[in-house]
């Protein structure tokens, strides 16, 4: 356990007088500082009241004394989660060090992952008057000057994607123009970009917090837009088979999307990798169940090149009928990614007439290159799922005069996805719910006509859907040329059943964490474990599968949970409360062809986005993350500092004495609805104003938020959320009169011409040089108004109506007008002190600040024998009294020390 | 000599110097000076990122001078030379060019000129790194004591403290009771502790120290040495002398209270008072006020008396009177609550959590009437009672008229006289005659006189609490630099060439520290500097007509160099 003396909770200016005091009397002290860097508010002031000087350049060497100080150890990024005195004598704490994402050891400030960075977060440094990268450092005078990533867990679009698609990032990729970036991100999780960004279902898009604003982003059409523009620039993967190869032959069977991503990512890993393919041609499902209009077979195809550019072979025409036949050809593991593509049958009546077929029977030979001739032909489907959408809109194309799709339930209950629907009615298929067929009528053997039976919803069956009860005396007759059946699909597993543990409707069965089978080192994945699901379902098991095929491989031993626990997904509540009014920005949907034109060819349906559209939808992208982890500033790092890795951890520490310096908050304006903050943009905080005049200013000069106008007429609003019942605060916030004077000052000095007005009712200048200033603030001519602001009105030209009682003048009510409005915002306790430690023990005043309980004769000191506080945790405090405060709780702990081991000793 | 290796480093100060200095221009015309190996800016030179910078810098091209142009020594001297003793360059090798207080502040309408002198100064200071030779500071014991001067609240707490250190306490002073003005008061705000108690039980625990030593009528006439290991001479009012060996010393010798001049406000009538008079008739008070035999019904008490009167001395304003009249309204009004109480007062000064104070005077029968400083409440006399004429804002300026069986005059603090103790110890003093910190925002407890603090009300107005706190930050200051053991002190002393010494004595008069002496060498009589006694002030260098005396750091040949540069056309 680290052994330190006095541990020191708050790096702003008091606990860094108090760190620094008890440093040079000799004491080891630990500075906890929960922010990336210490120095408090105090650094990120403009200048000083009364004697105006620099307060970067007054306290920066205090910063720097403390860091390169022998007897400090300074913890930043960390939080004292809590205090427990010990038995006897002195308390252990534990600290959270949070996970910044960098090496602060690698790091050397260098600022290169900011300027790669593509996420824009509002600066906190600067009050969010303006913005900085996920990864920056906190601002230039950044003790220690070490980079940092702002990440509040996984955006729920990422989080949502069965194969870990880095949607966030990829998104943010294109937002930037980094659009080879974009693409090669998606490579590094899913190798069959071309497909997904046609085909998927988009879970991401369903995640996506925009979804409950204008609608979400448009996730998959920003991908198409990615994919397309590699693939034309791109003919050709960049890369060709790994240079380190290693040993390990892997059979994988079936070339379906499982397939191929588990092959790919064998094949990266340097294993000598096979795929068998029954059919044909490579692609399984997405060639033989997926019509072209929605996957063009060239997109499919420079898909597959991603894989077998790796070295990958895949032979076609090539069923396997046994693992034994592949331990035979000397492969060291197999994985099964058969898919599942055996229709189910129905078994009714006429089921084997000529005319009578399945969804895969029929879509397969139109994707072989032998489709059926359907001029004017009735087409019935029968089924409720996405199956049964594609037979019916291929139908139509190949000259159908009505396709019929007829459910047993209703519209609501339907598997299909709501798009495909929507999408299949457009082109003219017709849905006939609540309808089952009785049996198949035929003449010479040769389906004529379907007889069918209205159904009504019962109870719930065991799905938890609504089961389907026939409605006696409803039969009906409808003619038909082709019956389609797609009421399931199953995997054809029966060549394997001997030799591998086969479950329901011939699934077989893996373990399904590590996805091997009953028979080491054979692993199965897709929908032949999964049953028929969806392409990112699939490329999510190939990869897992590949995954732990390599450590198989490689003899390390398969894992049930993942290696490091993974970061949680952002909620969507607290995405939002992050960006509490994101301006409007309606979605731009990728372009179509009409449904006439599309009915009458196998052309492409879905367009591409333009690369402004495409920019555009990624630009409504929240960032709900923080970080989109589109590894920008991994590739950008020149010291390999970055660790996405990273984890908070919890250190335990044992000390004698602790000073609590956890500083002030800032009253939150919002909570004075009538002076307009947060709606009108020219209602800024004082806080803001200090960021506005300061050396490291946001802007280049003083101007207005909405306009960037220089403003003529500045009005400072004192009191704002002090001396004020109605937030709940009685107390002086003691330095708001002063530094609103200091501001009028200095704004006197930058913008010479400009009317400063203080709306008061007493100026508090109390301390030593104080009144002076004020006067000499009088003198130079600001504006002191007498008078409470009662309420501030916004004006259409971005000025402010403030109305306010002139007591000094004619005592009624007046209103002025200015450009911009300062809210002199008073100082409020923080609460995170009192939580340091349980069961209240260390007390708090009637305000909510640390308390004091003998204020007079033993400053500092607190109900806690042992904790001393120093600062604004116990008041509101000035930076001179802060430091005298801070004095006296070193010394306070100081004695306390010595006292207690002169007792012990 | 070596050659010489010197880097040159030009501060932006974020804008303080760039806005109007040509920083990089600066930086361009000296890049070429004869020694300059490497020159660079930056945006801060004190920030913690360039700082490492530059110790890179000093590293890579092994330099054996540096030079940093940015603001006044008294600001960033230490940090810099922390910083070359980090990169192992000898401090006393690096030198600072001030060209923010005495360039581009002071030049802020005239870039061109502002970065032509600039330039100017950056080459003198890069003169007299040419000829910097590594020095080395005197290291001196320091003495486990510190002297306390002033037993009120501040001077008592502090001592405890330092006790609870391990350090020995020599505790001062003058009047025959200890207590200050706190020790003759009742309840006090803000906690409604009594003041008397409070010193009561401070001087009793005082008396349990054994390493405290209290003297009372007693004054300190004499210091010599420096800081960690000080002289002083104590005289007691009975005439006897004490001399002791000290540390630290620690100033608390508190305020007074305002005297009005005759008339101010009606003083000097019967039935004004200043507000410690008040407090103590509040103290000895039960429950019904009388003055004079007679009952008190209405009071008023007028604020700002002898603060915020601009143009005098008494121009600040006294920070402790508004809590302290407010507060004693509501202890006047625990006692009689059928009292009328009156305040006429400027601006309500109960910052902070003494809002609370205002909030309670306000809830317990006290009317608050402001009134205007070009326009202030007048007091009179009328058929034998208290009359006040005010004019009221609230009521549109109308004047109002106020009958009145006592007036308190909420009376400010005042420095205290002491003129002698001022001389001994070469305390600075600021306008208002209160003690001066070096940096009122960050070393508030500091002077220029190292090792000694000032503390409590001695350095401005402060509450009793905030007395104590500034007592104990002294303590923290003084028990930082004596419980190491040894204290440095910069090597820049005066050194005499006994060669060309041929004792006139000039020097020893003209020194100011008493550290030169007559001594004899080879038969011949030449001055001698004790150099832990010598401050490099410099003095004797000027007087001497042999040119025999040089002071190291700023030898005659570094001060001449510097000129010839600042004398180039930039």
């Amino acid at each position: 356990m680290p052994r330190h003396e006095i541990l020191v909770v708050g790096g702003g200016i008091a606990g860094m007088e108090a760190a620094l005091t008890l440093g040079d009397m000799g004491y080891r002290v630990l500075l906890v500082e929960k922010e990336a860097s210490i120095g408090g508010k105090m650094v990120l002031l403009s200048k000083v009241f009364p004697t105006l000087d620099c307060a970067s350049c007054i306290s920066t060497p205090r910063m720097a004394a403390a860091a390169h100080h022998p007897n400090i150890t300074i913890l930043t990024n960390s939080e004292v989660e809590q205090i427990v005195p010990r038995d006897g004598r002195g308390f252990l704490a534990r600290i959270t060090r949070k996970a910044t994402y960098v090496d602060a050891a690698a790091c050397t400030g260098c600022g290169e992952c900011e300027a790669a960075c593509t996420v824009a977060m509002p600066d906190l440094f600067n009050f969010g008057l303006t913005a900085r990268r996920a990864a920056h450092i906190p601002f230039p005078q950044a003790v220690p000057k070490k980079a940092l990533i702002e990440r509040y867990g996984i955006s729920p679009c990422s989080a949502a994607c069965p194969a870990g698609v880095k949607a966030h990032g990829f998104v943010s990729l294109v937002r930037a123009g980094k659009y080879r970036e974009a693409f090669h991100l998606h490579m590094e999780d899913a190798p069959i970009p071309g497909c997904l960004s046609r085909a998927c279902y988009a879970p991401c898009e369903a995640a996506c917090t925009r979804g409950g604003l204008e609608g979400p982003v448009a996730i998959r059409a920003i991908k198409r837009f990615m994919v397309d523009r590699y693939y034309a620039e791109h003919l050709e993967p960049e890369y060709g088979p790994p240079a380190d190869r290693r040993a390990g032959r892997v059979a994988v069977v079936g070339s379906g999307p499982a397939g191929l991503t588990a092959a790919y990512f064998l094949g990266r890993e340097g294993f000598e990798v096979t795929v068998f393919e029954a059919a044909a041609e490579a692609g399984g499902m997405l060639r033989l169940g997926i019509p072209t209009y929605r996957i063009p077979r060239a997109v499919l195809e420079r898909d597959i090149k991603n894989i077998t550019a790796l070295g990958v072979e895949i032979r076609t025409a090539s069923p396997v009928d046994s693992i034994r036949s592949l331990k035979d050809q000397g492969f060291d593991a197999v994985f099964l990614a058969l898919g599942a593509m055996q229709s189910r049958r129905m078994g009714i009546p006429g089921e084997h007439l000529e005319g009578v077929t399945d969804c895969m029977g029929f879509l397969g030979s139109v994707h072989q290159g032998t489709p059926p001739d359907l001029t004017g032909a009735n087409v019935l489907m029968v089924g409720g799922g996405n199956a049964c959408i594609d037979p019916a809109r291929v139908a139509l194309r190949l000259g159908a005069k009505r396709a019929i799709v007829q459910y047993r339930r209703s519209r609501a209950e339907m598997p299909a996805h709501d798009w495909e629907v929507e999408a299949a009615m457009e082109e003219g298929v017709e849905f006939d719910f609540l309808r089952a067929p009785l049996r198949f009528i035929g003449s010479e053997g040769q389906l004529v006509a379907a007889e069918s039976i209205a159904m009504r919803l019962g109870d719930p069956d065991e799905s938890g859907r609504r089961r389907p009860v026939p409605i006696p005396g409803s039969e009906e007759m409808v003619p038909a040329d082709l019956v389609i059946m797609a009421i399931g699909l199953d995997p054809g597993t029966a060549p394997f059943a001997g030799e591998l543990a086969v479950g329901r409707n011939g699934a077989l069965y893996v373990d399904p964490h590590t996805l091997e089978t009953s028979l080491p080192s054979v692993f199965a994945g897709g929908d032949v474990v999964t049953g028929p699901a969806s392409i990112v379902d699939a490329v999510g098991q190939g990869k897992r599968a590949a995954f732990q095929i390599t450590r198989f491989l490689r003899g390390e031993g398969l894992v049930r949970e993942a290696p490091l626990p993974g970061l949680k997904a952002v909620e969507v509540e607290a995405a939002l409360g992050r960006s509490p009014s994101p301006s409007h920005r309606d979605p731009r949907p990728a372009p179509a062809l009409g449904p006439g034109e599309r009915s009458k060819s196998f052309a492409e349906v879905e367009g591409v986005l333009t690369e402004e559209e495409a920019r555009w939808n990624a630009n409504r992208c929240l960032d709900c993350g923080g970080c989109s982890e589109c590894m920008e500033c991994v590739r950008a790092c020149p010291a390999d500092a970055i660790r996405l890795d990273m984890r908070p951890r919890e250190e335990i520490v044992e000390v004698e004495s602790v000073i609590v310096s956890t500083g002030f908050e800032l009253f939150d304006p919002v909570l004075k609805p009538t002076y307009g903050y947060g709606r009108y943009p020219n209602v800024i905080t004082a806080m803001q104003m200090d960021r506005i005049l300061s050396p490291t200013r946001p802007y280049s000069r003083v101007i207005r938020p909405s306009d960037g106008k220089v403003p003529d007429r500045v009005a400072f609003v004192l009191c704002a959320g002090s001396r004020d019942r109605t937030v709940n605060n009685r107390l002086c916030s003691r330095v708001c009169c002063m530094y609103s004077i200091k501001q009028a000052q200095l704004l006197m000095g930058a913008l010479p011409l400009a009317e400063i007005t203080l709306y008061f009712f007493d100026i508090r200048a109390f301390g030593k040089g104080y009144e002076e200033f004020y006067q000499q603030t009088r003198a130079m001519g600001a504006d002191f108004v007498e008078g409470r602001v009662a309420r501030i009105e916004g004006t259409e030209e971005g000025n402010l109506l403030v109305h306010y009682e002139d007591i000094a003048g004619c005592g009624c009510l007046r209103k002025a007008e200015h450009d911009l409005v300062v809210l002199s915002v008073g100082l409020l306790p923080n609460p995170e002190a009192l939580r340091l430690f349980r069961n209240g023990l260390l007390t708090s005043d009637p305000y909510g600040y640390v308390e004091e309980i003998d204020e007079d004769v033993n400053p500092g000191k607190t109900s806690v024998e042992g904790v001393f506080v120093a600062g604004s945790s116990s008041a509101a405090r000035d930076i001179p009294d802060a430091i005298l405060h801070a004095g006296a709780a070193a010394a306070q702990a100081a004695a306390f020390v010595e006292v207690g081991r002169r007792l012990e000793g | 000599m070596m050659e010489k290796r010197i880097g040159v480093f030009v501060c932006y100060c974020g804008g303080n110097i760039s806005d109007y200095v040509d920083v990089e221009r600066v930086r361009d015309s000296i890049r070429n000076e004869p020694g300059v190996v490497v020159a660079r800016t930056h945006m801060f030179t004190c920030s913690d990122a360039s700082q490492q910078e530059m110790i890179e810098d000093i590293r890579t091209h092994q330099l054996n001078g540096l030079v940093v142009a940015s603001c006044s020594p008294k600001l960033h001297l230490f940090t810099f030379r922390a910083m070359a003793e980090r990169a192992g360059l000898n401090p006393y090798q690096y030198v600072q060019v001030n060209i923010r207080e005495q360039c581009s502040w002071a030049h802020q309408g005239d870039m061109e000129r502002a970065t032509r002198k600039a330039i100017r100064l950056v080459r003198a200071g890069i003169a007299q790194a040419r000829m910097c030779e590594p020095l080395t500071p005197q290291r001196i014991k320091t003495v486990p004591g510190v002297l306390v001067i002033g037993a009120g609240v501040a001077g008592l707490r502090a001592s405890l403290s330092l006790s609870d250190q391990g350090l020995s306490v020599f505790l001062v002073e003058r009047a025959a009771e200890v207590g200050g003005w706190v020790g003759k008061w009742g309840k006090m705000f803000l906690h409604d502790q009594d003041g008397s108690s409070i010193i009561r039980e401070l001087l009793g625990e005082v008396g349990k120290r054994e390493n405290i030593t209290l003297f009372t009528q007693t004054e300190v006439v004499e210091k010599s040495g420096s800081i960690g290991d000080f002289s002083v001479r104590l005289r007691v009012l009975n005439g006897e002398t004490v001399s002791l060996k000290v540390g630290a010393i620690i100033v608390a010798t508190g305020f007074d209270v305002y005297l009005p001049e005759e008339g101010e406000f009606g003083y000097g009538q019967e039935g004004v008072v200043r507000l410690p008079e008040f407090k103590e008739m509040v103290d000895r008070t039960d429950s019904e006020m009388t003055h004079q035999g007679r009952r008190v019904h209405d009071i008023v008490y007028v604020y700002c008396v002898g603060s915020r009167r601009e143009g005098t001395p008494n121009s600040y304003c006294s920070r402790y009177c508004c809590n302290a009249a407010t507060h004693e309204a509501v202890c006047a009004h625990e006692k009689d609550p059928t009292l009328r109480q009156f305040h006429l007062f400027r601006d309500m000064r109960t910052y902070g959590k003494h809002e609370v104070l205002y909030d309670r005077a306000s809830q317990a029968n006290s009317v608050f009437v402001r009134y205007r400083e070009d326009d202030p409440p007048v007091v009179e006399r009328e058929n034998g009672r208290l009359k006040v004429r005010v004019k009221d804002q609230l009521l549109g300026n109308e004047e109002i008229e106020i009958g009145a069986d006592l007036v308190v005059l909420v009376t400010g603090m005042v420095p205290r006289e002491n003129r002698s103790l001022v001389d001994v110890l070469k305390l600075p003093v600021g306008p208002e005659g209160f003690f001066n910190e070096i940096h009122p925002k960050l070393r508030p407890v500091e002077t220029v006189v190292a090792g000694v603090f000032i503390v409590g009300a001695s350095q401005s107005p402060k509450t009793m609490a905030e007395s104590v706190a500034s007592a104990l930050a002294g303590v923290a200051k003084s028990a930082a630099l004596l419980r190491k053991g040894y204290v440095e002190l910069e090597p820049f002393v005066a050194m005499v060439d006994p060669d060309r010494c041929v004792w006139c004595g000039l020097c020893q008069e003209a020194c100011p520290y008493d550290a030169i002496r007559k001594l004899e060498i080879r038969g011949r009589e030449v001055a001698e500097v004790a150099s832990s006694l010598c401050t490099g002030c410099g003095a004797c260098v000027a007087v001497c007509p042999e040119e025999a005396i040089d002071l190291s750091g700023y030898t005659d040949s570094q001060v001449t160099a510097m000129i010839d540069a600042l004398a180039l056309e930039a």
